[in-house]
């Protein structure tokens, strides 16, 4: 992973990237494993350095329960960001699409990081609003075209 | 004579008019009564009937069983393949619609099987 194309590393100097991520520790996730269930407690972000992972939510689908993707993250972007956003609860559930490598960073250990260096906590938290943004975004553009087809449907 | 014999006929002709006209006053008097009669036996047995709209005493009741429609159920997993096809296909025209926000770039239509 590029350390300038991270999500949550934009703006930082290599030295205050570096020691960002010496915080995190590097787990790696084979295909189909778990990062994290949906309505589990979100102590940590997931930096994910390779691979893919997929968020979903549990949908019912003739009759059973299935998962089903509403997003895709891959290498330098972030999962897991309600870490940091109150209350701190993860509202999806993150799998490995492939073997992945993601550096987790837990909650705790980056506040106290960011009251040391407030110019990192600064930008981070300035990268984590712009990824929760554009997905708040996205998704907005993704129920109204679902309402525009429901409208059409109903009310041809 | 000749005068007598005309105010006797004129008499007759006057009383055979006015029993003419007793008659037809006391028969519809009569008539009335009977009609009136008869709308109340329709009245009591239209009040002891059923209502209904369109529908007779008679009318056969058959229990027919529901036509059974047989819709090809597409597998599951196809089904969840489509599904997943169908987000990534609309969260890239979401994603475009960021980088170009009109009412066009809004609603572009995609290939997305669930959608057509």
């Amino acid at each position: 992973m590029n350390t300038l194309q991270a999500d949550l590393l934009k703006g930082l100097t290599d030295a205050q990237s570096a020691e960002l991520l010496a915080l995190g520790v590097r787990r790696q996730y084979p295909t189909g494993a778990e990062l994290f269930p949906l309505g589990a407690a979100a102590n940590s972000v997931f930096l994910i350095e390779r691979g893919r992972v997929a968020l979903t939510l549990p949908m019912q689908v003739q009759g059973r329960a299935e998962d089903v993707m509403v997003e895709e993250r891959d290498g330098g972007q972030v999962v897991g960001w309600s870490g940091l956003i109150p209350p701190h609860r993860f509202t999806l559930k993150a799998t490995a699409q492939l073997q992945t490598d993601a550096i987790v960073l837990e909650r705790e250990v980056l506040l106290a990081h960011f009251e040391k260096h407030p110019e990192v906590g600064y930008l981070v938290t300035r990268n984590v609003a712009s990824v929760t943004g554009q997905r708040l975004q996205i998704f907005q553009a993704m129920w109204l075209r679902e309402m525009q087809r429901v409208i059409e449907l109903r009310c041809p | 004579m000749e005068m007598f014999l005309m105010a006797v006929c004129m008499t007759l002709f006057g009383v055979a008019v006015s029993a003419m006209a007793f008659g037809a006053a006391t028969s519809d008097v009569r008539e009335e009564q009977a009609l009136a009669t008869l709308d109340s036996k329709l009245d009591v047995a239209l009040a002891s009937m059923p209502e209904r709209f369109f529908a007779r005493d008679t009318a056969p009741t058959i229990n027919v069983p529901p036509p059974v429609v047989t819709v090809p159920r597409v597998p599951i997993e196809v089904l969840l393949a489509q599904i997943e096809r169908h987000v990534r296909l609309e969260h890239a025209a979401a994603e475009s619609f960021l980088y170009d926000p009109t009412v066009e770039s809004l609603h572009s239509r995609t290939t997305s099987p669930l959608v057509h």
